[in-house]
């Protein structure tokens, strides 16, 4: 398909003006296809000010009602349904993750003592995990909770124009504070010393942003590993 | 229809509390600037928050659009609990998706917005896939008698460079445009309204499309 083709069927598409067929067949190319997605993007954007000639209706005090239903449904399901339940809301992960973190710091533990380094051991641990197929690429671990370890399980791709940025954010935090940009395959160990005490459920995540960092000071990308604290036993 | 609509807003916002009144996200008070949005609300942040499993991010940005979301909807579905069904869910896509928005694909609002969109325009197209070819239903076309092509369009006025393009479009064509992307309606459906020639009204739109791809880049 020419470029000029597909330019065409991306903004027919975004229009509107496409047949069930036609639109089905779009939403099964943009899985694959980052010329179409890129021009229907494009499209996107162009034309969403229109959105403006809709004059706003208030909806019925019910319908959040019915939303807030819904996600709260989706919490509880089991993952037998894996499309309409989305992953951090899934407990046997977590568990699990929990029990790894656990195996994990027996490991790394060892092999600190194999290596006899004067550390104790780690009292927190986290393993960052990708979001979309859960595999780990990160372990962060603490000693104490002034001081942190980040430290790679392998070495993450990322676009040659992008950057990783770490990020934690606390229960009660109003927003995640910027930890700094990390190198793939990079260990890292960083102080906590301007922010409070690590603590359980204490979020850690890897952010793609641009090669400075985050023009916004918040996570702006998306999430590349996330993973929460657990306090080791 | 919109006289309508507009008494039903102020009632809706007569009886809350004048705080509320004051609070960013009533747009009772300004319904002037019902489609402009408040440039303090930090849409990409408050998807990363989605992505983290907060439910309150999800409250804010359903504060802050849900009225603009669902007026985008109701014009293309013409039935307001379909459209309410259509905004539902369109919350529950964002908040699984949250996670799988990115930033460099283009605006966070923009975003949700599409989403809101497609799923509207879905509804309507796997609708008439549905129906039979000659079932295409004329009364849910509004004032289907004899238009003036220029004028079939109530066309409002608003700033920014698509509409700076548009206007450079001859108004049978701006209709086109505006009938496919705010009503949603399909080839057929833009060339009953405006009694052209189907294989005419497709030309227009495709021309139009090239038309404002060359004045907006």
């Amino acid at each position: 398909m020419s470029p000029q083709a597909i330019d065409e069927l991306a903004s027919e598409y975004v229009l509107g003006t496409l047949s069930a067929e036609q639109r089905d067949e779009v939403r099964q190319r943009l899985a694959s296809e980052p010329e179409l997605r890129a021009a229907v993007d494009a499209w996107e954007q162009r034309l969403l000010d229109l959105t403006a000639q809709a004059e706003s209706q208030q909806p019925s005090p019910l319908l959040w009602r019915r939303i807030e239903r819904s996600v709260n449904s989706a919490r509880r399901q089991t993952p037998a349904q894996p499309t309409t339940q989305s992953w951090w809301n899934m407990l046997p992960l977590w568990r699990g993750l929990a029990g790894a973190g656990i195996a994990a710091s027996v490991v790394l533990a060892s092999v600190l003592m194999l290596r006899g380094a004067a550390v104790s051991e780690p009292s927190y641990l986290v393993v960052l995990v990708a979001p979309q197929d859960k595999a780990p690429g990160w372990v962060v671990q603490a000693s104490n909770r002034e001081e942190i370890q980040l430290i790679p399980l392998g070495v993450a791709e990322i676009p040659q124009d992008k950057a990783l940025q770490f990020w934690t954010k606390g229960d009660d935090w109003q927003a995640p504070v910027s930890l700094g940009l990390v190198k793939p395959g990079q260990s890292l160990s960083i102080s906590l010393d301007k922010l409070p005490p690590l603590a359980p459920n204490q979020l850690f995540e890897l952010t793609l942003e641009s090669p400075t960092g985050s023009p916004t000071g918040k996570p702006t990308g998306p999430i590349q590993f996330i993973g929460r604290a657990v306090k080791v036993i | 229809m919109s006289r309508l609509r507009t008494v039903q807003t102020r009632l809706i916002c007569s009886d809350t509390s004048p705080a509320e009144q004051a609070g960013v996200s009533k747009d009772c008070r300004r319904p002037k600037l019902l489609s402009v949005p408040e440039p303090s609300f930090d849409y990409e942040a408050c998807l990363a928050d989605c992505a983290r499993g907060e439910q309150q991010a999800l409250h804010n940005l359903y504060d802050q659009e849900s009225a603009r979301l669902l007026g985008v909807a109701l014009r293309i579905v013409r039935d307001t609990a379909l459209a309410e069904d259509i905004v539902h869910d369109a919350f529950i896509k964002i908040w699984a998706r949250a996670a799988s928005y990115d930033a460099s694909r283009g605006s966070a609002r923009g975003w949700i917005f599409s989403v809101t969109r497609h799923l509207a325009l879905n509804f309507m197209r796997d609708n008439a896939r549905n129906a039979s070819a000659s079932e295409f239903d004329e009364n849910a076309l509004p004032d289907d008698s004899a238009t003036v092509i220029a004028d079939s369009f109530e066309y409002r006025e608003h700033s920014g460079r698509i509409y700076n393009c548009l206007e450079l479009l001859e108004p049978a064509r701006r209709n086109c445009i505006l009938h496919a992307y705010v009503d949603g309606y399909s080839h057929a459906q833009i060339a009953a309204k405006l009694g052209a020639p189907l294989g005419t009204v497709k030309a227009w739109i495709k021309r139009s499309l090239s038309a404002l791809r060359e004045c907006m880049g």
